[in-house]
């Protein structure tokens, strides 16, 4: 047995000693995308725990065809852990059953090489910037559109669909009544008490209720992340103008780096600490009281450092510190209100990241923070609590099943006659807008930040305006 | 009981009244040796039920145990030997209440008990068994499990099949068995109990019967409402997908609904006072106009007891059912089986069951007999289904019980072969 | 494993990805959610209609392998674990409801479709479908007609059979065979009454119509809390025989309540409480407080130090949440669990509930209850570690002398989970020899050849030789192979 597996064996171990052992009850089997889809036990969560128990047991090798395609194909989407009766830690046994699998048989070329880019600084930023520069061009766009029609995106489609869905997603509808765009429509009764009274031409009272700590924290330092960062910068801009306007202080975080989340779901839980270890260092040197997060999937994994470096001697209170002071900026936001900006006349649907919703239990905040945009309709979306077929580099490295999670979640969205779907990760957005773009549909996809921002800039709260 | 056997056309070879499960034992044994057909029956009601009075004489073309419920009344699957004239194992004698526990709501008695004795058991403890099938009044307990047919409160409480618990049954060669207990929740082993329940007397005499109770509700109420017969049945349907549920909903043609109208609605509403006076309301709101009648307490449950008994010394009776929603084309298959047989017709609105019965009045069975096919046709092209309960010879012999069985692919005489190889008992349904 | 041949014919009919036949792959059908038994199919097939079934079961009667159908798994009898080598058919892909016909109250519908599913798809029509088993948000319908399942609100509404009015089967020979349908009135024996809770042994049902309830307007719910469980019991009895007819009556007890507490489940039941009682009234507004409040008084009568009721629906669940999370938290007090299913009349409930506690005591064991209280449904759950040897024994034993006082007091084996693999040698407790040979007939009525679900339901018959070949692990893996004994 591989030190992988040893280390398989004592987290199983470890949850049945803490009696977060799975029952056999199956809740788990209509959460999960895959099975819902497949019909197989084995592409259920139940189905996956019992083959990583057979390998613990003996039963099973690590190397065989079976547990190698179950394990590689769940989404890590975690829909299962909420349903679990039991409390099974599914998310944290997937990524240690995904080492135990890597080290008996290499991971596919693309998933290594794909890791390698969002992993390494120098070839990261390369081609984030090759990739913006492509995007410039507008060929990925008119790509996506010659090449619509298809419900089931693949490999380089959906790749160069995503490159375009990062995009911006243009200018938002403009309030019914132009003549006053700076006016705060919002009813005062919608008003979170404690909240200083917004005026047009001041800029925003400090808050003076927050969290729960009677101490409030108000410094931040935002996760600026790979993916965002290259490609979404916008989001991370909006997120840090948005955050200040609620009173929070965003200060810089130097030197950190990519969260490490798909090292860790891919199972290379080894690159996944080494950049847990830099990731605590940097925030921890920043000295900030919260983290704050704008990529769902980033801020799953950083809360979850505490876990990832458990056997780490040096880093382990350490790690378990940081990651209680993890917040979805949703989190953040709604827990100053937020403030209420201008008008955004336009029906949006939500769709909820499964790593918001499922891995942190982040539920309601995404809605309140919507609720300070007044004009803005919300219309149920059928499906929101499931997985959008993203997951990371889900799509690229799974593009049939992905694409299939994938066209029932553009379907919806568009059921749903939603103007724009809101989301809160990038992965998501990518995806998603990659589907609808596929599919020749201009509805687009935006962070929930995005939203907000443009409200808080029709009401004038930036100051000096922000262009 | 002779005189119930003669008036369904059946001459007994004998009548025998034994009084244990080991009597009925015996008698079925002997039946089965002398080669002789034995009729299970409780008081007698349901002899004219099953088809085996009729031509008596007739020999046995098919040897399936087909028909009699099925095809050709008569030719049950039973050969030669011995007389034709079948033996009656009455079970009235086996009236015992063997077990009742209020609190339990269940109660375990011998078949032959009287619906009407049992009801008188359970008044004192503000109970009942909601059994309203037909003759559910004056017949046995045995005799309406073995029917099995439902009456209108199905839909409230249960068909007569859910709250059978457990039989204690002889079957056709004579074995004793005990099947499902008198517990209101078991799932141990096949259902044998629901295979009895409708079984009418073809794979087994049932000797004990333990049966589900409810608390007698505090008010019974029943409305009227008078008009035409279209108007009749929209109304009812409106009733039966309103909001408010209620527990039955008849549509009765002619004077027998006693509003007199060309029909009434009878809506029936069980509950705690509170709840039936809220249901009235809404109901009357929703009908949009003031019942004819509103009869309470004993004078509902007096109403629907008429009901109940409804097919009582009828010559003809048929029963025709559909998805509810079809309930009006239904009704016009019955009424015009009824104009042939000079009666009248009765609808259970929530099942979608339309009973016609008739007295045959010098009439032309021949004509009967072909309204009463081509009902059944017209039936079968919209889903449903036309059975008679009770028949002139000639008509059954005609027309058939059921119409034959469907495609369930023999199962039904392997079924009877298990239970009465011999054919012994009354011939196999369908 | 199964022969190429058959696997090559199985492709044909179900494609590739409908045919499992790699042996480490059927690793995970070798049990349901009953894991003591443990045992691989030679073969999992997973069709989408009628004739992939038909076709499927004739192509695995042709090479004379035997036949388990399978719907989630969420079986507790392990009804499903497919012994002697048999090929599972799995339903998962037949999710569809095929219609909803709100003007007659009923619905068609494919047995993979999930029993909470249709109750939502109902919904707009404000209509439900009333049997609710504790698993309805994972469990099939097809394994409900199985199973005939029941639920809390059975009390009021009755178990699956009531509700299934129509059935289109596949028999072991590969004949497809409709039963009932349009409604309930259908002349002849009632086979879909029989058919219902066969647990998989005489046919595959591929299509089922099922009757379907208005929504209830109101709904009223309390949380009685007691100090002794007998006064529980007793409050449920007096309930009944007073003439109330809640729709649900639950009891969990002191053990399952602190297990609840301790987990992140907490429903805020008082630690030190023996019962909590969970009753629930449904149906028109008018009247249901009434009755809640005579309810209340029942319970305080009967001792209940505290009695609580939901002022919204929020509350409601929370009432609740503790009856619902049960199962899963009993996994937080002990690792392994033996769950029980007996009925016993209401009346008796008092007197064995002390005796279930007696058993546990003498016998050192932890026996957490939580059950059906008003049907009589007991669920005692004898927790224990199976890696203690002479603990496992204790709790063979404790669990045989449960189930004989819960039969002596005129109950029955198992109220709801079915009999399977796990209670099949406790069927001579309840009935005789020629209850159990006419079981066996009715079977071969169906199934002559012995090819669906063999080795389950019915104890191996008196004549070794007729029954050679399908005893507990006579093919596959045994259980002896598999680290946890079987309980039974």
């Amino acid at each position: 047995m591989s030190a992988a597996t040893d280390t398989l064996a004592l987290a199983l171990k470890e949850q049945e000693e803490g009696l977060l052992n799975c029952v056999h009850c199956g809740f788990c089997l209509p959460a999960c995308p895959t099975y819902r889809r497949l019909g197989d036990e084995a592409d259920s969560p139940r189905g996956r725990l019992h083959l990583m128990r057979a390998v613990v047991e003996g039963r099973l090798s690590a190397d065989s065809d079976a547990f190698q395609l179950h394990i590689s194909r769940c989404l890590g989407c975690r829909a299962c852990e909420p349903v679990c009766p039991s409390g099974v830690a599914y998310g944290q046994l997937l990524e240690l059953a995904r080492q135990v699998g890597g080290e008996a048989r290499r991971p596919p070329l693309l998933n290594r090489l794909l890791l390698r880019v969002f992993g390494t600084g120098w070839i990261a930023r390369p081609a984030m910037f090759a990739a913006r520069m492509l995007r410039a061009t507008g060929l990925p766009a008119l790509a996506a559109r010659l090449l619509s029609g298809d419900s089931t995106p693949k490999g380089a489609r959906l790749g160069v669909a995503m490159l375009a869905a990062s995009g911006s997603p243009g200018a938002l509808p403009a309030a019914a009544d132009p003549e006053h765009p700076g006016s705060d429509p919002a009813p005062g009764g919608d008003h979170p008490a404690g909240n200083g009274t917004p005026s047009d031409s001041t800029p925003p009272a400090p808050p003076t209720a927050a969290l729960a700590s009677p101490t409030p924290p108000t410094t931040v330092g935002l996760l600026t992340g790979c993916v965002q960062a290259g490609l979404f910068s916008r989001v991370n801009e909006a997120t840090a103008r948005v955050l200040e306007a609620n009173g929070y202080e965003v200060v810089p975080v130097p030197g950190q780096g990519c969260c490490g989340a798909l090292h860790a779901h891919a199972g290379d839980l080894e690159a996944a600490r080494a950049m847990a270890r830099r990731n605590v260092e940097a925030f921890e040197a920043a000295g900030v009281d919260l983290l704050a997060m704008n990529a769902s999937g980033c801020g799953a994994a950083m809360a979850e450092y505490g876990t990832l470096l458990a056997h780490d001697d040096r880093m382990a209170e350490r790690a378990a510190a940081l990651a209680a002071r993890v917040r979805d900026v949703s989190e953040l936001l709604a827990a100053r209100g937020p403030l209420p900006g201008a008008e955004v006349p336009m029906e949006v649907t939500w769709d909820a990241p499964c790593h918001l919703l499922h891995a942190q239990g982040v539920a309601s905040p995404p809605t309140t923070v919507l609720a300070a945009v007044p004009g803005l309709r919300m219309l149920p979306l059928a499906g929101a609590q499931e997985c959008c077929g993203g997951a990371g580099i889900y799509g690229l490295t799974h593009p049939r099943l992905g694409g299939w999670i994938g066209a029932d979640k553009v379907r919806s969205v568009l059921d749903s006659g939603a103007a724009a779907l809101v989301t809160g990760n990038p992965g998501c957005m990518m995806q998603i807008g990659a589907g609808l773009r596929l599919r020749g549909s201009s509805v687009p996809v935006l962070h929930l930040v995005e939203v907000l921002d443009e409200s808080y800039r029709r009401a004038g709260r930036y100051q000096p305006e922000v262009p | 009981m002779s005189e119930a056997a003669l008036a369904a056309g059946i001459a007994p070879d004998r009548v025998l009244l034994p009084e244990s499960v080991e009597e009925v034992q015996a008698v079925v044994l002997e039946a089965g040796e002398a080669g002789t057909r034995l009729l299970p029956a409780g008081r007698g009601t349901w002899l004219g039920a099953g088809g085996w009075g009729v031509d008596p004489g007739r020999g046995d073309p098919d040897g399936e145990g087909q028909p009699g419920g099925g095809g050709e009344p008569g030719s049950d699957g039973r050969q030669g030997g011995g007389t034709d004239s079948p033996r009656i194992a009455g079970t009235e004698r086996l009236d015992a209440v063997h077990h009742y526990e209020p609190a339990d709501l269940t109660l375990t008695a011998g078949a032959g008990i009287g619906l009407d004795h049992l009801a008188r058991v359970l008044e004192p403890n503000g109970q009942w068994l909601p059994f309203d099938g037909p003759a559910c009044d004056t017949g046995t307990l045995g005799a309406a499990v073995a029917s099995g047919v439902s009456g209108p409160l199905s839909s409230r409480y249960g068909a007569t099949r859910d709250n059978v618990l457990g039989l204690e049954v002889v079957t056709g060669d004579g074995r004793i068995l005990r099947i499902g207990g008198r517990v209101v929740k078991n799932v141990a082993g096949y259902d044998l109990v629901r295979l009895f329940t409708g079984s009418r007397g073809s794979l087994g005499v049932i000797t004990r019967v333990s049966v589900r109770l409810f608390p007698r509700p505090e008010s019974d109420v029943t409305l009227l409402f008078g008009g035409d017969a279209a108007g009749a049945v929209a109304a009812a349907r409106r009733v039966c997908t309103h909001e408010v549920p209620v527990a039955a909903v008849e549509v009765i043609e002619g004077d027998e609904g006693g509003v007199g109208r060309a029909a009434a609605v009878a809506v029936r509403l069980l509950g705690g006072v509170d709840e039936v006076d809220e249901s009235r309301a809404r109901i009357v709101a929703a009908a949009g106009a003031e019942p004819s009648a509103a009869l309470e307490g004993g004078e509902s449950r007096a109403f629907h007891g008429r009901r109940i008994g409804w097919e009582a010394g009828a010559a003809v009776v048929a029963r025709l059912a559909a998805l509810p929603d079809r309930l009006a084309e239904t009704l016009e298959c019955a009424r015009a089986v009824a104009a042939l047989a000079g009666g009248a017709t009765s609808a259970d609105a929530l099942q979608g069951v339309v009973r016609v019965k008739g007295s045959c009045p010098g009439g032309d069975l021949a004509a009967l007999a072909e309204g009463l096919l081509r009902g059944r046709r017209e039936m079968a092209a919209a889903g449903g289904t036309l059975t008679l309960s009770q028949a002139p010879a000639e008509v059954a012999a005609r027309v058939g019980w059921t119409g034959g069985g469907g495609e369930e692919g023999g199962l039904t005489s392997r079924i009877k072969a298990l239970f009465d190889p011999d054919s012994t008992l009354a011939p196999s349904c369908p | 494993m199964i022969p190429k041949a058959l696997a090559v014919s199985l492709t044909g009919i179900c494609g590739s990805d409908g045919v499992i036949a790699d042996r480490d792959r059927l690793l995970v059908y070798e049990s349901d959610a009953l894991t003591a038994y443990r045992h691989r199919p030679g073969a999992v097939v997973l069709p989408r209609t009628t004739d992939e079934v038909r076709r499927a079961v004739q192509a695995i009667t042709r090479h004379g392998l035997p036949i388990v159908p399978r719907g989630a798994g969420t079986g507790l009898s392990g009804g499903a674990v497919p012994l002697g080598g048999a090929v599972v058919i799995g339903t998962a892909r037949m999710n569809r409801i095929l219609s909803i016909d709100a003007a007659n109250r009923r619905a068609v519908l494919q047995p993979g479709v999930i029993n909470a599913e249709l109750s939502a798809a109902a919904a707009p029509h404000g209509l439900y479908y009333a049997p609710d088993p504790s698993s309805q948000t994972a469990c099939t319908i097809g394994g409900n007609v199985a199973e005939n399942s029941g639920g809390p609100h059975c009390l009021k509404y009755g178990v699956t059979s009531r509700y299934v009015t129509g059935l289109t089967v596949v028999l072991a020979d590969g004949s497809v065979v409709r039963l009932g349908g349009q409604g309930r009135e259908a002349p002849g024996y009632d086979l879909v009454g029989l058919f219902v809770g066969s647990e998989g042994c005489f046919g595959i049902a591929t299509e089922v119509e099922v009757g379907l309830l208005p929504v209830p307007e109101g709904v009223r719910t309390l949380l009685g809390i007691f100090d002794r469980i007998e006064d529980a019991g007793r409050a449920v009895s007096d309930i009944v025989s007073a003439g109330l007819l809640p729709a649900a009556m639950e009891i969990i007890d002191g053990p399952t309540i602190r297990a609840v507490e301790d987990s992140v489940f907490a429903a805020g039941y008082p630690t030190d409480a023996e019962a909590a009682l969970v009753i629930e009234f449904d149906g028109l507004e008018a009247g249901l407080d009434a009755e809640a409040a005579r309810a209340a008084e029942f319970c305080r009568r009967a001792g209940a130090r505290e009695v609580r009721s939901a002022k919204d629906e929020e509350e409601r669940l929370a009432l609740w949440k503790g009856r619902k999370k049960a199962f899963g938290a009993m996994g937080r007090i002990a690792p392994d669990l033996l769950v029980q299913d007996a009925t016993v009349p209401r009346t008796t409930l008092p007197a064995i509930l002390k005796g279930i506690s007696e058993i546990g005591k003498r016998y050192g064991l932890v026996v957490a209850n939580v059950f059906h209280a008003g049907d009589g449904n007991l669920h005692p759950n004898i927790l224990f570690d199976r890696r203690d040897e002479a603990e496992l024994e204790r709790v063979e034993r404790a669990s045989k002398e449960i189930m004989q006082i819960c039969v002596d007091s005129g109950g029955t084996i198992t109220g709801e989970h079915g009999v399977g693999l796990d209670k099949k040698h406790h069927m001579p407790l309840i009935y005789g020899q020629a209850e159990l040979d006419t079981m066996w007939g009715i079977r071969r009525v169906f199934d002559p050849g012995d090819v669906l679900n063999p080795g389950k339901v019915l104890p191996e018959e008196t004549d070794p030789a007729a029954r050679a070949g399908w005893g507990d692990g006579a093919v596959g893996e045994d259980l002896a192979a598999a680290p946890a004994p079987a309980p039974a």
